[in-house]
């Protein structure tokens, strides 16, 4: 097979077709990969959640992982946030014309290997080869179905006052091992991405506690959106107290220098958790013991004051309001 | 032990009874710092803090942000600019504004970062948008002396670059007492300030933590209840008496004072910074032939009251509603260190939205 | 204005220094002091070195507070 991604590939024609079983069904071969117009899948009753995302980020690979392994945990922790288990994916490529094969394949090996550790299965994707330009690189959408767990009820409208709030890691790696990977501003530290399949954490959480109002993944926008999210789709206030936010050091020494906050920073492997607050012990125990949630901490709680608004108690013991994110991020500096 | 401390320098400040006190900030990052601490939500009612003219986002007139979208769409000039001034709206546009039409605008970290893209790109004419005072201008003369010393012919500066002391003394009345901008002092030495006590002008230089914010509001504090001209610096460990030396020869020797335009304050009599005639191949606005760019604000905007401390953000009629950190009209509200937008953004009352 | 960040000198060499803030590390120029050497504590601002620290925060206001009593 040529070295470099050609339009020919996204012709239909046999190259199309080499690419397929060369690249992508050699590593997602799985019973219900399917080479027809549509997966044909066995699905028990019940409830069912369903979600699809697009994965586009500069540069496709970082420490920690790349824009592959990204396209899995991404939809399959927005599954895990609804308590459903994955099952099922989709996965579609858009190529940049010229691409490196060995990259596409590394790419591919890694949602392999991401897909078979979160328990879930590739059915059925799509590949087209976009002009040199028309895309950066790689863009990848992936949609997912899984079962909910029996009795499990979760969303961002159910936050309760006198609920706590759980953070399952270290917050904004993602987003600093991305900013530091463009290399724009000469800054080196060593900091991977949280990038995780967070479904065997949500499972575990879920067998322990006997209630858990909302998991959230956050996202693009970090914790600090997450939070807002909740506190307007609950009506409820959120207060978090800043010293118990979990940053690695060398995170806050790169926002330091660039005049970021690590609220609001992606993660791609980090949940909010809102629990009533005699869970909240339990859960963090639980968290504690898995592998991608070692750094579980509880932040803060859910009030019936400033509705829709996140307070922070800082660390001279003040009250202020957590600013409301917004815009593109852009370094402070002068 | 240093709980104890930090406890009562909150204590004096809590325990004031005297009559009304304004302590004026006038850097940005105290500003962002007393908003992200919460400062203002412990003080008592008798002590108002006002945000100066601080920030140098906030300062720059609109007409610097229109040639530097001049330099870009009519030069084709690359924008190598701290991330600060992006969103900064100009007369017609922002600089996003004008990359999300196709200019090139490349935020960088320091001055020579932009200097070095330069000698990566030689096909491309590069222009750094140099604001900032005495902390911030040094960076951008090594740019313009490393440009010099690689004989670049496609790097240039725009300059802003304020300085301090003219400013306290237009904004003498405003306040009883600045609480001086540490990093511009570690350049400018604690002497630049402490002489200003002739003139009737006191404060303290502070620094950026939170023990340090609050100690540097009780001293402040105990010395106007004293009633005596005072100077204090309470940030020696970082700033000395005379700052930095050669800090100061670097911008004596590439720049030169000239009037400067501040935002909302208007011209101040020498209270900027131009390059000299020896370095004129780095000034874009020779290099270019800029015409005179008059910028237009909005007349709504009240930034430069603000900045005065003539009024406070929520008296502006366009706070919150049609300005907000998303849309801003002025420059306050655009550098997350500017006063409106530190209001918008941490303030417990709530805001008309 | 102007964000600064406290950090630890690891190497000098021709002007610049490599400092680390908890992990963080950066080149950044050294012109503006006179003396640097490796294991002293800078304050950076925008990629250049303004001033050494002599001390951490707490015993500077322990010490302006003392005065004040």
């Amino acid at each position: 097979m040529s070295k470099t991604v050609t339009l020919a590939h996204g012709a239909g024609g046999r190259q199309t077709s080499e690419l397929i079983h060369e690249v992508f069904a050699a590593h997602f071969a799985n019973p219900l990969f399917t080479a027809d117009d549509a997966a044909v899948l066995e699905v028990e009753a019940g409830r069912l959640a369903m979600s699809t995302d697009g994965f586009i980020v500069s540069p496709y690979e970082f420490p920690g992982g790349n824009v592959g392994k990204l396209s899995i945990c991404g939809t399959v922790n927005d599954l895990a946030c609804m308590g459903a288990e994955p099952l099922y994916l989709t996965c579609a490529f858009v190529i940049e014309e010229g691409f490196p094969m060995d990259k596409l394949e590394e790419i591919a090996a890694a949602m392999e290997k991401t897909a078979a550790e979160a328990g879930v299965r590739i059915v059925a994707g799509d590949t087209k080869v976009a002009g040199k330009g028309q895309v950066d690189g790689v863009f990848i959408t992936t949609t997912g179905i899984g079962r909910i767990k029996e009795g499990v009820r979760t969303g961002g409208a159910l936050a309760r006052p006198g609920d706590a709030v759980i953070v399952t890691g270290d917050v904004g790696r993602h987003g600093c091992t991305i900013l530091l990977a463009r290399n724009e501003y000469g800054i080196e530290a060593d900091v991977d991405s949280d990038c995780a399949p967070l479904w065997g954490a949500v499972d575990s959480v879920l067998s322990a506690a006997d209630d858990v109002h909302v998991i959230r993944d956050a996202t693009r926008g970090g914790v600090g959106t997450v939070l807002y999210e909740i506190a307007e789709q609950s009506n409820v206030g959120v207060r978090i107290n800043a010293e118990s936010v979990p940053v690695d050091g060398a995170v806050r020494g790169v926002c330091g220098m660039l005049g970021l906050e690590p609220l609001y920073l992606a993660c791609e492997g980090r949940l909010v958790i809102i629990a009533p607050g005699e869970e909240a012990d339990k859960i963090v125990e639980v968290l504690r013991q898995g592998k991608y949630t070692a750094g579980a901490a509880v932040i803060g709680e859910i009030t019936d004051e400033l509705p829709g608004k996140v307070v922070m108690t800082t660390e001279i013991g003040a009250e202020t309001l957590l600013p409301q994110p917004g815009g593109e991020l852009l370094p402070r500096i002068c | 032990m240093s709980d104890n401390k930090k406890r009562s320098a909150k204590e004096i400040i809590q325990g004031y009874s005297g009559p009304k006190l304004r302590i004026m900030e006038v850097c940005g990052t105290h500003t962002h710092e007393i908003f992200r601490l919460g400062v203002r939500n412990i003080l008592p009612e008798n002590i108002e803090l006002i945000s100066g003219p601080g920030c140098p986002v906030c300062v720059t007139p609109v007409g610097f942000i229109d040639e530097a979208v001049y330099l870009a769409e009519k030069h084709n000039c690359t924008i190598t600019t701290f991330g600060d001034l992006i969103r900064v709206p100009g007369t017609e546009k922002s600089l996003a504004g004008a990359r999300s039409e196709g200019a090139r605008v490349l935020p960088v970290y320091t001055p020579t970062d932009a200097c070095r893209y330069a000698i990566d790109h030689p096909d491309e004419q590069v222009v750094f948008l140099a604001v900032g005072f005495e902390t911030t201008t040094p960076s951008a003369c090594m740019a313009v002396k490393m440009a010099a010393e690689n004989g670049l012919d496609n790097f240039s500066i725009l300059t802003a670059n304020k300085t301090m002391t003219n400013a306290y003394r237009t904004l003498k009345g405003s306040a009883d007492a600045f609480l001086y901008p540490g990093h511009v002092n570690a350049i400018t030495g604690a002497d630049s300030c402490a002489r200003l006590v002739d003139e009737g002008i006191y404060g303290v230089v502070a620094g950026f933590t939170a023990k340090e914010i609050l100690a540097a509001l009780a001293v402040t504090v105990v010395k106007l209840q004293e009633g005596k001209p005072f100077f204090r610096n309470c940030y020696p460990r970082v700033v000395t008496d005379e700052g930095s030396i050669p800090g100061k020869r670097m911008m004596e020797e590439v720049m030169e004072p000239c009037d400067s335009e501040w935002r909302g304050l208007g011209v101040i009599p020498q209270s900027g910074l131009r390059l000299r005639e020896e370095y004129a191949a780095y000034d874009a606005r020779k290099k270019y032939d800029l015409p005179e760019i008059k910028g237009r604000p909005n007349p709504a905007c009240r930034c430069g009251d603000v900045l005065q401390g003539k009024c406070t953000p929520a008296d502006c009629k366009v706070f919150g509603k049609g300005c907000t950190p998303l849309h801003p009209i002025g420059a306050c509200m655009v550098s997350n260190e500017g006063t409106c937008a530190a209001w918008y953004a941490y303030r417990k009352e709530t805001i008309d939205e | 204005m102007c964000v600064g960040l406290p950090a630890r000198v690891v190497t000098v060499k021709n002007g610049m220094a490599l400092v680390d803030a908890s992990g963080a590390k950066r080149e950044v120029s050294a012109e503006l002091l006179e003396q640097l050497d490796p294991g002293d504590y800078v304050m950076v601002h925008a990629g250049v070195a303004i001033a050494k620290i002599t001390s951490d925060d707490d015993e500077e206001a322990d010490a302006l507070l003392e005065e004040l009593l």
